[in-house]
């Protein structure tokens, strides 16, 4: 048997240039520039849902944080050093971001997505209101994934949609293809390919609905593939919520009131905040430790979310119907659980986002595994240009969709270039194949053993209380940690019934190691700095902390090392 | 979890709802031509669906006592 045929005997058996993992807005986006940088390159796009329906990005605000014409590079700079990634961030990469970022309106409006913009044609935009923050909000309408796949198909991107790819494979470090399976039939699939693009999110451990999507498959097959994480520890993202109804209330964390009657957020958020911090969270525990919950909010003196929903859900600002059907729609549901009498001072409580994206990546956005490149969310942290905090919305909301588009293009630029110095697209190694086909299909073997949703449920109960992972301390986390290694123990044993539920227990699988990341590194970091908060290390340690954190695989071990951040070639110190 | 109602006898079966699930919560029966829902306990109600309907035809009701998790 020649080398197809027996890589044709494990399944599906498929070639290509540049095969892309995710089919959200950053995955389009790499799909786009690639075939417009090089349109004789065969790109495959191998989305676990439908691309141009699936990710966050059609489901939020639609919000594009930019420098508006009166915003000046260096000022988002210095704001951002100071106020949001707090020091830790690759200033390089930063000033590229803040010098180049405007491109990605330009680059959506080409491909087909709706933009505001004025009778003149110049972007429409708001500030955000209460804070004088040096950056305006655009907006696309939400339905700019389906824009830009209609817009990739035009170009001949290929799609390979209901298809959960779960390995990379490798000869000697690089990497040469993936492996995973359609989650209609079960059917394997094998994808060659000369250059490998993640792009399929963040880390969310399904709890908030909208960011529901994000469950790390892509942080962990890097992970076990070889590649280095970094900033592991900021993936704890919490939203203050409705208790009733789970819905974000924008803006709650500046209103909070406890069982007395007192005004938390000044104590526990002190001076400006551009926007959310950790201590919202944390200052709702406390009042529940002293007994002083539950904690609510007052409505009235909640402009933003008055102004969110002016923004959102009517054309006052931006005429944008799909948008406007969402939130809506999304509202008027969870106004039916809102209890009328309480309306005025609804009780709130942490909803845990997450949004761990640690995939370490340089200026390209390659990896540290030659031949695989990561942009979008599962990047956001790992390429450091967002220092101290989670992918957002994080400290400046709108960055999301930004970084997404911003990062997709420069990797796909750089994986253009990689395959371009290949002459044919790499064999893959059969007897690799087959180990990993055999790990991934094993849950399907068994009709006894533990569902991938109660291993989820485990996992969820040691990430999401606030006292493990917004409210750290070294007991705290190491019981926490504890959790998560009992859960890691079960994992053999999880069973599936069908390829639906198979790639539910992949996702099982991507949270633990994803939660064992985030408290091994959180362990690690002994200090408080921007959204990393530590009651044991309450003070932000200059002096010994202007460290990132890498994380690897070694022989089966999660190594923890440091990476001095080179502030002596930085332009803003300390 | 949440109810996902959905009205065969107005379905064209255009597929739009079962593309538009991020969750894969809706499969295609092919034997019958028309969505099934197959998982519904992974339904966030984003409503994407029930929204992208041409024919109206989908209802999501939430289950928000369903969405839970610890914040303590």
């Amino acid at each position: 048997m020649n080398a197809m045929a027996e890589l044709a005997s494990l399944g599906e058996s498929i070639s290509t240039d540049i095969c892309i993992m995710g089919g959200g807005i950053a995955g389009l986006t790499a799909a786009i520039t690639l075939k417009e940088k090089s349109p004789h390159l065969d790109v495959l796009i191998v989305e676990k849902a439908t691309t141009g329906w699936a990710g966050k990005a059609d489901r939020g605000g639609g919000i594009l944080a930019f420098l508006t014409p009166d915003d000046i590079p260096d000022d988002f700079i210095r704001f951002h050093v100071h106020n949001i990634g707090c020091f830790l961030e690759d200033q390089e990469l930063l000033s590229e971001y803040a010098h180049t970022c405007n491109s990605v309106l330009d680059y959506l409006d080409a491909w087909g997505a709706k933009l505001a913009k004025e009778r003149d044609g110049s972007w429409k935009y708001i500030k955000t209101p209460g804070v004088d923050v040096p950056w305006g909000m655009a907006s696309v309408e939400l339905d700019m994934c389906r824009c830009l796949r209609k817009h990739a198909r035009k170009l001949e991107c290929r799609f390979l949609d209901r298809t959960t790819m779960v390995d990379l494979l490798k000869e000697d470090d690089r990497v040469v293809g993936t492996i995973g399976f359609s989650i209609e039939d079960g059917g394997c699939c094998v994808v060659r390919s000369k250059a490998t693009i993640l792009a399929n999110g963040s880390q969310n451990y399904r709890v908030l609905p909208m960011w529901s999507p994000g469950r790390g498959d892509g942080i962990a097959a890097a992970y076990r593939a070889g590649a280095q994480m970094r900033n592991a520890e900021f993936g704890s993202f919490v939203n203050m919520v409705h208790a009733a109804s789970r819905e974000v209330i924008f803006g709650a964390e500046d209103h909070m009131y406890n069982a007395s009657g007192e005004d938390i957020s000044a104590r526990y958020r002190p001076g400006v905040q551009p926007d959310i911090c950790a201590m919202s969270a944390i200052g709702w525990y406390k009042e529940y430790l002293n007994s002083n919950g539950p904690v609510r909010i007052k409505s009235d003196e909640n402009v933003l979310q008055a102004g969110a929903e002016v923004l959102f859900a009517s054309d006052l600002v931006w005429d944008r119907p799909a948008a406007i059907a969402f939130w809506s729609r999304l509202w008027e549901k969870g106004k039916s659980v809102e209890v009328e009498g309480a309306a005025n001072m609804p009780e709130v409580i942490p909803g845990f986002v997450g949004e761990q994206s640690p995939v370490k990546v340089d200026h390209g956005m390659a990896t540290t595994l030659p031949g695989l490149y990561a942009v979008g969310d599962v990047s956001y942290s790992g390429s450091a240009w967002t220092g101290a905090v989670p992918s957002p919305p994080g400290r400046i909301r709108g960055t999301g969709l930004m970084n997404a588009v911003w990062s997709a293009r420069r990797g796909a630029m750089a994986a253009a270039a990689y395959a371009a110095g290949l002459v044919e697209i790499p064999g893959v190694d059969h007897a690799q194949a087959a180990e990993l086909k055999e790990r991934i299909f094993a849950p399907l073997r068994g009709d006894r053993g533990v569902s991938a949703l109660d291993l989820v449920r485990a996992i969820q109960d040691a990430i999401t209380p606030v006292r493990y992972s917004n409210w750290k301390s070294e007991e705290r986390m190491r019981e926490a940690l504890g959790k998560v290694l009992e859960v890691k123990g079960r994992l053999a044993d999880l069973t599936a019934a069908d390829p639906h539920d198979l790639s539910r227990c992949n996702e099982a699988v991507s949270m633990a190691l994803c939660a064992e990341m985030f408290y091994r590194a959180s362990l690690e970091r002994k200090e408080s700095r921007g959204w990393f908060v530590r009651e044991d290390y309450p003070e932000t340690d200059n002096a010994n902390w202007l460290k990132w954190i890498v994380l690897e695989d070694k022989d089966g071990e999660m190594s923890v090392s440091t990476e001095d951040i080179p502030m002596a070639r930085y332009p803003i110190k300390v | 979890m949440n109810t996902i109602n959905i009205n065969l006898d107005a379905c064209d079966g255009c597929m739009t709802c079962v593309k538009a699930c991020f969750a894969n919560v809706l499969r295609w029966e092919k034997p019958a031509m028309s969505p099934v829902v197959a998982y519904a306990e992974d339904c966030v109600h984003c409503n994407v669906c029930e929204l992208s309907c041409p024919r109206g035809c989908i209802e999501v009701i939430p289950d928000f006592a369903y969405m839970r998790w610890s914040a303590l």
